[in-house]
């Protein structure tokens, strides 16, 4: 794991509101993972995400993996649109386990997108933190709210 | 014609200059993204894979349509249509193995293979851990090979001393780690996993060894014998290439050619002019009472073979004379004496000693049985022959054969099982064989003796003033008569 995360370099910003609204759902489907988009804006090395979607988890074992309906991501990406945003990135719950990407994170992670985590242990959520690729690694960001 | 509109997501932007629409035009979703690709170079190939299929990871929308549902990449589009490049979003924990693969990574020292390579080439040792059929398409030249499921069993007989610095080797670089864990464990302290494994190994271009091993079915069938370090894959593999000559498939051959066999001996020469007779059966267990009348060498060779069809049976059906000795014995490594007239006994001594090969040999009589390896030709400690042993055969009257005196039907399934014995540690270079050393038994008080037996420096055949070979004889005459009949043994 410590392979695959260097430090922090670029910044990630949160609405108001959204980091409990992340922590709430990953509550919800615990002991599952869930998962969504991130709709915002990249300026100036900063990700501004301005709404969250959630997104119907496909994966046949979704108490470890997760896999976002297409059909969502369609959605969020007609959303997006039209609020004038882009789709920023990907959140998703790490039923008890750290809010830190795995390999499984990192084959199918997409670079420039951001990578929210937030970890649920016994159903609490613990941590929030975001990643993004940098050179085949993730590298965390820092959030800022 | 109004064109249609291709709207890329964030992660594919980099391809378009940032762009977040492209305008393309086709009938199909192909043709559009054909047209694209020449202000999108490397787009195509994101989406596409060599075969020009759709990747997995990536889905295209027509408007509010998953082309997987339509017609795939031949799906019409209509002009004003959007195409919508959704890129597939998963993850999710790590598996139990990958967070203690992880935690491994902490605190186990890894090495690229050419690091690995070097440290083998200036002399440390490389341990390849993966299993045989693995081993079997390619290795470190010079690795050791323990498959993993054994390591710990055998790694210290290999490498006793525990701070030996050590480098392990898999497929991929994960097994090795796991398994310089146990290393660790047990207490060895210099411990490294080659990362990328033997895959890395050989994309990197360092040298391949192909080792002979062994298939699944000769694994299983001499397993036995695989768990003896002794003996082990090296060793099988070397019984498997070995050729050895019985001659006679009497009273002693019979025993020594079923352990033979059975242990995995390549190929089995056997050397009888006989036929088998109800009286053989009380001791040479290699044929059947419904066999009697027939051909000693065939019925040895159905016998061997219902026992072990791997191996080849030679068959001779011809008596052993001076004129066709050395081309039979020219095609073996070793020659077993289950004779018991004195004439062949001289006969195969004198063509082993010219060809330097080793004599096993063996005799009975009633209740006692002697065994002993006659060997000049042995490499940097020459040997004994028969005749410096016994110069001239004894007088007939005090040499009867067992057809004259008899034998217990079981001493010469001890003897030649002993031959047997001798036979394989000769083949295998283990232990001591009775070179120079007649071991003797006596049924009767049930008692072991070894009687050593020095070379005889002045024997005509191997003596120290021997300039050439001194021919063969006329050996019937030389024994005077004491020639019995070869299937009684």
């Amino acid at each position: 794991m410590t392979d695959s995360v260097v430090k922090k370099t670029q910044d990630l910003n949160l609405a108001p509101g959204l980091q409990p609204r992340l922590e709430l759902l990953a509550e919800r489907g615990y002991p599952e993972e869930r998962c969504g988009l991130l709709l915002g804006r990249v300026k100036a090395e900063v990700t501004w995400v301005e709404q969250i979607r959630e997104a119907r988890n496909t994966d046949s074992n979704p108490r470890k993996r997760y896999n976002a309906h297409p059909d969502d991501i369609l959605r969020a990406e007609n959303r997006a649109q039209e609020l004038g945003l882009d789709v920023v990135g990907i959140w998703h719950s790490h039923p008890d386990h750290p809010a830190v990407p795995s390999e499984t994170d990192l084959e199918s992670a997409w670079p420039g997108y951001s990578y929210i985590i937030v970890s649920v242990y016994g159903g609490e959520s613990d941590a929030l933190r975001s990643w993004r690729l940098k050179d085949g690694k993730f590298v965390e960001e820092r959030i800022m709210t | 014609m109004s064109s249609i509109q291709v709207r890329i997501p964030t992660p594919l932007r980099g391809l378009t200059g940032g762009k977040r629409m492209l305008e393309g035009n086709g009938a199909t979703v192909r043709e559009v993204l054909e047209a694209l690709e020449g202000q999108n170079r490397g787009l195509l190939e994101q989406l596409l894979d060599e075969t020009g299929q759709l990747r997995k990871f990536v889905n295209l929308y027509i408007d509010g349509d998953n082309i997987r549902s339509l017609n795939g990449l031949d799906s019409a589009v209509q002009p004003g249509s959007v195409i919508s490049l959704i890129p597939a979003v998963a993850g999710g924990l790590p598996s139990a193995s990958q967070r203690r693969l992880a935690e491994l990574r902490q605190r186990i020292p890894e090495i690229s293979p050419g690091e690995a390579h070097q440290f083998l080439r200036e002399g440390g040792i490389v341990i390849d851990v993966r299993e045989p059929d693995e081993v079997a398409a390619g290795s470190p030249p010079g690795a050791l090979r323990i498959v993993r499921g054994f390591l710990e069993m055998r790694i210290e007989d290999k490498i006793p001393d525990f701070d030996t610095p050590l480098a392990l080797i898999c497929g991929g670089g994960n097994r090795s780690l796991l398994a310089a864990d146990d290393l660790l464990q047990l207490g060895y302290t210099q411990v490294r996993s080659v990362a990328g494994g033997f895959s890395r190994w050989k994309d990197d271009g360092l040298p391949v060894d192909i080792p002979q091993s062994l298939g699944h079915k000769e694994r299983e069938r001499y397993s036995r014998h695989l768990l003896i370090p002794e003996v082990g894959e090296k060793g099988q593999l070397k019984l498997l290439e070995s050729k050895v000559l019985i001659v006679g498939a009497g009273g002693l051959g019979s025993p020594a050619a079923l352990y033979l066999a059975a242990a995995g001996v390549g190929i089995l020469g056997i050397v009888d002019d006989d036929v088998v007779d109800r009286s053989n059966l009380q001791r040479q267990i290699l044929h059947t009472d419904e066999r009697v009348g027939t051909s000693k060498v065939e019925s040895a060779r159905d016998t061997l073979l219902g026992l072990n069809p791997d191996i080849r049976v030679v068959t001779y059906p011809v008596r052993l004379t001076s004129e066709n000795v050395e081309d039979i014995f020219a095609n073996y490594d070793l020659i077993l004496d289950g004779t018991d007239n004195f004439a062949t006994r001289y006969l195969i001594n004198d063509a082993s000693v010219k060809l330097g090969l080793p004599n096993v040999h063996g005799s009975i009589f009633r209740f006692d049985g002697q065994v002993s390896v006659f060997w000049p030709g042995r490499p940097g400690n020459p040997g004994p022959c028969y005749r410096c042993l016994f110069a001239e055969p004894p007088p007939p009257e005090l040499a009867p054969s067992c057809d004259e005196a008899g034998v217990l039907g079981i001493l010469p399934g001890v003897i030649g099982t002993l031959q047997a014995v001798e036979t394989i540690k000769v083949l295998l270079g283990l232990g001591d064989p009775l070179v120079g050393k007649l071991l003797c038994y006596d049924a009767l008080t049930a008692e072991f003796s070894t009687v050593r037996v020095d070379r005889d420096p002045e024997c005509r055949y191997c003596g120290d003033h021997v300039q050439s070979f001194p021919g063969y004889v006329d050996y019937e005459q030389f024994c005077k008569g004491v020639t019995i009949s070869e299937s009684v043994r």
